[in-house]
Order: structure tokens, then C-alpha cells, then sequence
């Protein structure tokens, strides 16, 4: 049962972070767009958004241990555990939305034509 | 609940070090799909030579099967979700209504399967014995991992 409770917690909350990849565009970015401050407040925000991906990670590997020493105690607590699950479901939430938000932030940098070529979707 | 937790610590440990090496490569020549599949395929060997009764040993089976589609099922979905995550964002207008409602039934589908396979590993904790559950706890644990790892390969 912990494990599928694990699964769920590592594929499940926020399903692997799914807007994280947009983080992974700089590289895109500097190909598409000219070199000017638009160019480089775009960059700026993708280092935002890769900052807070780093951040949910972190998340994860927190929420995993507290887990596990929840776990270790001879008595261990359903309801201590479920906080830990409620705590990490939260955070998983606020990234979404941040990544939302910084995802808008970085469209008002770039214009249509080179946002399709720096996203141009799946295959 | 705390006989639960005990029981499968074991597991949960095996788990949490999955979780360290996600994204290293399978040292074996097995694709993670097929490694997954071997892995149930060896659990429900297990199964068959541990559990002596017939009823409660194809009570077991059925419950491995189930669980091994409901992971078969996860993996499709979340690479559905990568899917829908890129075509979203790779649309210029789409709103912010449109990535919420995504979350929304992100969220739904997180919960159905957090309880579909919750339910389904304590219908197999109650089938066995304690005996039986600790005779079967390794190739359990190597079953879980691969569906781990399976799910980290997409």
C-alpha cells in the first residue's frame, strides 16, 4: 500500500510536474529570438521557472523522507502521515500555479510567431 | 493501519531508493516495460508456489493482475497528460481556464488512482497470511520498483 501511495505521490501530484519542461526552452529561446531586452527578460523567466521546479524537487525529496521517518516510529501515526500527504498535495498545488503564472509571464515576452517556434508542440 | 505500515516499510524503503536513482539507466537489457512485466510475472509465480488454498490463491492472482493493469493504465495516462500539457502551452491563446480545468482533471484522475490502487494492495495484504506476505515481500517489492521504473522511463 506504500508503495502505491509513494507512486502516487511521485507521478501522481502535479502528474511529474507537467509544465516543468518549459523551463528546458532556453536554449530555443536564444536561437529564435534576437538578442534584446526582450530576449533577455524571457531568459530571466525561464531561470524562474527552472528555479522552481528545482524548488518542487526539493518537495518531493522532503515530503519522501518525512514519510519514511514517520514510518520508522514504532507508532507510527495515520494521522501524522496523512499531514505529511496533505502538506506535499498543497505544495504540488502552489508549483502549478506558479509555473501558470510564470508561464504568462514569459508569453508576454515573446510574440506568436516565435512562440510557436520555440514551442511547437508535440509531435 | 500501523500492522499495514510495518508490513510494507520494507517496500516503502525499497521505493524511496527507486526514487534516488530516477533517470539512471537499467543495467539489464529488459526495457522497462518488459522488466515490469517479468517482475509481475515472478510475483504471481511467487504467489502460486506460497499460497497453498486455490480460492485465496486466485483471489491474489486476480488482485496482481488488477494491479498490474492499473499501473499499465498510469503510465498511459501521464504521458496523455505530458501530451495535453504541450499542446496547451504550445497554443498562443490558449487561457488560463484551459490549464486549469487540465489541472482539475489531473487532480480527479490523481485521486481515482491513488484509491483504486490503495484498495486493491490492501485487498492483497487481507488475502495473505502474514507468513505468505513476508514469503512474497521480495518479489513484491521488485514488482513495485519496476512499475516505478517503468513510469520514471516515459
Amino acid at each position: 500500500m506504500l508503495t502505491a501511495l509513494l507512486i502516487s505521490m511521485l507521478f501522481g501530484g502535479g502528474s511529474t510536474a507537467v509544465l516543468g519542461y518549459i523551463a528546458d526552452a532556453e536554449d530555443r529561446v536564444k536561437i529564435v529570438m534576437v538578442k534584446d531586452e526582450r530576449r533577455r527578460e524571457a531568459l530571466g523567466t525561464l531561470k524562474a521557472m527552472k528555479k522552481r521546479t528545482n524548488a518542487r524537487s526539493k518537495l518531493v525529496r522532503r515530503s519522501a523522507k518525512s514519510l519514511n521517518k514517520a514510518l520508522a516510529q514504532d507508532k507510527a501515526n495515520a494521522a501524522d502521515i496523512d499531514a505529511i500527504w496533505d502538506g506535499y498535495f498543497a505544495g504540488i498545488d502552489q508549483y502549478d500555479h506558479d509555473m501558470l503564472d510564470l508561464r504568462y509571464k514569459l508569453k508576454e515576452h515573446i510574440n506568436r510567431e516565435d512562440w510557436h517556434e520555440i514551442f511547437p508542440g508535440p509531435e | 493501519m500501523q500492522q499495514v505500515i510495518c508490513e510494507w516499510k520494507t517496500v516503502f524503503l525499497f521505493a524511496v531508493i527507486a526514487i534516488s536513482c530516477a533517470g539512471c539507466a537499467s543495467k539489464d537489457d529488459l526495457s522497462p516495460v518488459e522488466a515490469q512485466r517479468q517482475a509481475f510475472e515472478d510475483l504471481r509465480s511467487e504467489i502460486r508456489e506460497v499460497i497453498d488454498e486455490p480460492a485465496r490463491e486466485s483471489e491474489a492472482l486476480a488482485l496482481v493482475d488488477a494491479l498490474s493493469e492499473d499501473f499499465h493504465t498510469l503510465r498511459e495516462k501521464i504521458s496523455e497528460r505530458r501530451q495535453r500539457a504541450r499542446e496547451l502551452n504550445a497554443d498562443y491563446d490558449s487561457t488560463r481556464a484551459d490549464f486549469e480545468s487540465f489541472f482539475d482533471r489531473v487532480d480527479e484522475e490523481i485521486k481515482s488512482n491513488k484509491r483504486r490502487v490503495s484498495e486493491k494492495q490492501r485487498a492483497l495484504f487481507a488475502v495473505t497470511t502474514p507468513n505468505e506476505r513476508s514469503a512474497i515481500s521480495k518479489a513484491h517489492t521488485k514488482a513495485m520498483d519496476a512499475a516505478i521504473r517503468s513510469i520514471q522511463s516515459i
